[in-house]
């Protein structure tokens, strides 16, 4: 399981993120001790690092600089400081992605899986079942037959995949699709869904994606 | 300085000295004097009298009117002080010494002013950043807590949102001070931060969102562009036509010397003699007595911004038909050639 340290000195946030970052299947560790930050974020070696600017003693953006210094462990900026001038700087320091508060959460969530998959540089091939899935070139195949599938497809599939045998809201769906600029609307989500249920059959998978009523979709 | 002024103004001192050149005449006349030295002596006063005239106004003239035409010449008329020379005259004197004490006072008076300013935009800019920590927390809790979850309480929060930032750029648009960095931003990305921002509310208004700007570049402040970006599309939003399928839609053009997005949707519009008004501070018009939400700054603030930034923001529109709103963007003929 992946280690997620929150480094953000306003608890409820913290408390809510270590709270979502684990239902998300990560382990949310977070910061106690202020005075001596970069000790404790050595102790922990964590996988990733949320990173507030606003932080009592040693402040983000000089914490981000220290860090950079021995280790190059991913760093999400996550703060309040909404200005192109502490984005610049943020990441001319180092850090991999600025993201500002409020935010969505499953932006988020979406964000920090995407820096794991970039980090990680794994060659996207997944697999569901007997079946491969290459959402570069947006095709799904088997020993015998080889789909391809639209763009809006592969990334209602995908997501499913990523979160296979739990629920997944509409909501999530939505948000990842416009994350990807695909700015549809609740019918074309049904005809998405719908179409991506005809090609699964095809591969003799009739009824992989069960509809949870009132709650969303599960891949089964 | 006229002279004929100079002579009106002075009119007492002159018909004083006439007076006294007529008495001393009759009293020279009375005495029997001789008439050439009556002559002589009348003539020899009213010379002096009008030289000292002469050098009298010309001393004055040489230094008003440099002053007032100094002054025209000014665009900060209170930086006067620096541009004239003490005269030589005493009324001169007194105002010139009046005038630098006056830009003295006013100068320090200013200076209050603007430390006040810019304590209370610290102020407020600290205050927004407090301000968004609890909603980043509701925010998570919503998310969390899916038995909490209620499209309503985010549309709530988004709005609690917008208003907050609407403060910040209020305050960031009416400072004099350059608080924004203008690099090379993808237009896609922004527009992609706010269609995130107002998903929910525009999937629930059924309001389709149409996004042509291919990979389209300007030079812009990313974050300035996303509040003005948002404040339009949230004018759409607000401003649905009932009768047809709703529809918001962005789109570039682009030619040698510029950039233009545009923002079409085809709302109720804007009367025609709203138009013109619609980026005037607290202008609501119309529209805006249908609507209780409206202050009338989104689209003030984003035309200062727009200032600022040195984009063009215009509006077209028809009413019951559509509303487009354009910013131009130029390009930057050096950073062309540069690459």
């Amino acid at each position: 399981m992946k280690k997620i340290l929150i480094v953000e000195d306003d608890t409820s946030i913290s408390e809510e993120l270590k709270n979502l970052l684990d239902n998300a299947g990560y382990n949310g560790v977070i910061l106690k001790d202020f005075e001596n930050s970069y000790a404790e974020i050595k102790r922990e070696n964590p996988d990733l690092i949320l990173l507030d600017i606003n932080i009592p003693k040693l402040n983000g953006e000089m914490l981000l600089q220290k860090i950079r210094k021995e280790s190059n462990v991913p760093i999400i900026m996550v703060t309040s400081k909404n200005t192109e001038t502490d984005e610049v700087l943020s990441l001319s320091y180092g850090a991999n992605d600025y993201i500002t508060k409020p935010y969505n959460p499953t932006i988020l969530l979406l964000r920090i899986n995407n820096l794991f998959k970039r980090i990680e540089n794994k060659n996207d091939i997944l697999t569901y079942n007997d079946l491969t899935v290459d959402p570069k070139k947006g095709i799904i195949k088997n020993d015998k037959e080889e789909l391809i599938l639209t763009k809006n497809e592969m990334i209602i599939f995908t997501f499913l995949l990523a979160n296979r045998g739990n629920i997944v809201t509409r909501d999530d769906l939505m948000t990842d699709l416009w994350n990807n600029d695909s700015y549809i609307n609740d019918n074309a989500l049904n005809v998405n869904i719908s179409r991506l249920r005809t090609k699964l059959t095809d591969f003799g998978y009739e009824d992989a994606i069960e509809t949870r009523k009132g709650q969303g979709y599960i891949l089964k | 300085m006229k002279f004929s002024k100079y002579l009106k103004n002075n009119y007492l001192i002159i018909l004083l000295f006439i007076v006294i050149i007529a008495i001393i005449d009759l009293m020279l006349i009375s005495f029997k004097t001789n008439n050439q030295a009556i002559v002589g002596v009348t003539i020899t006063g009213v010379l002096g009298f009008i030289l000292y005239l002469i050098y009298d106004f010309y001393r004055r003239k040489k230094f008003y009117d440099k002053f007032i035409n100094d002054l025209d010449l000014l665009d900060k008329k209170y930086l006067i002080t620096e541009m004239i020379e003490k005269p030589n005259f005493y009324e001169g004197e007194i105002l010139y010494d009046a005038l630098y004490e006056i830009d003295k006072s006013m100068a320090e008076k200013i200076k209050e002013y603007s430390l006040n300013i810019q304590d209370f935009k610290e102020y407020i800019e600290m205050w927004i950043h407090e301000a968004k920590l609890p909603l980043a927390s509701l925010n998570l809790i919503v998310h969390n807590h899916k038995e909490l979850s209620d499209k309503k309480i985010t549309e709530q929060l988004k709005r609690l949102d917008d208003d907050i930032e609407q403060v910040l750029y209020y305050v960031r648009s009416e400072n004099a001070e350059k608080d924004y960095l203008i690099k090379e931003t993808e237009i896609a990305k922004v527009i992609s931060n706010v269609a995130i921002k107002n998903k929910d509310i525009l999937l629930e208004n059924n309001i389709d969102f149409e996004v042509e700007v291919g990979n389209t570049k300007v030079l812009t402040d990313s974050k300035w562009l996303e509040f003005i970006v948002n404040q339009i599309v949230s004018n759409s939003i607000k401003y649905i036509r009932n009768d047809v399928e709703h529809l918001i839609k962005i789109t570039t053009e682009e030619n040698n010397k510029n950039v233009i997005l545009k923002i079409y949707d085809n709302g109720i519009g804007i009367g025609k003699s709203d138009i013109p008004k619609v980026f005037d501070k607290t202008f609501t018009g119309n529209n805006g007595r249908k609507i209780e939400t409206s202050t009338g700054m989104g689209l003030y603030i984003a035309k200062q911004l727009c200032k600022k930034l040195g984009h063009k923001i215009t509006i077209d529109s028809k009413e019951n038909e559509y509303t487009e709103v354009s910013i131009l963007f130029n390009k930057d003929d050096f950073l062309n050639v540069a690459k």
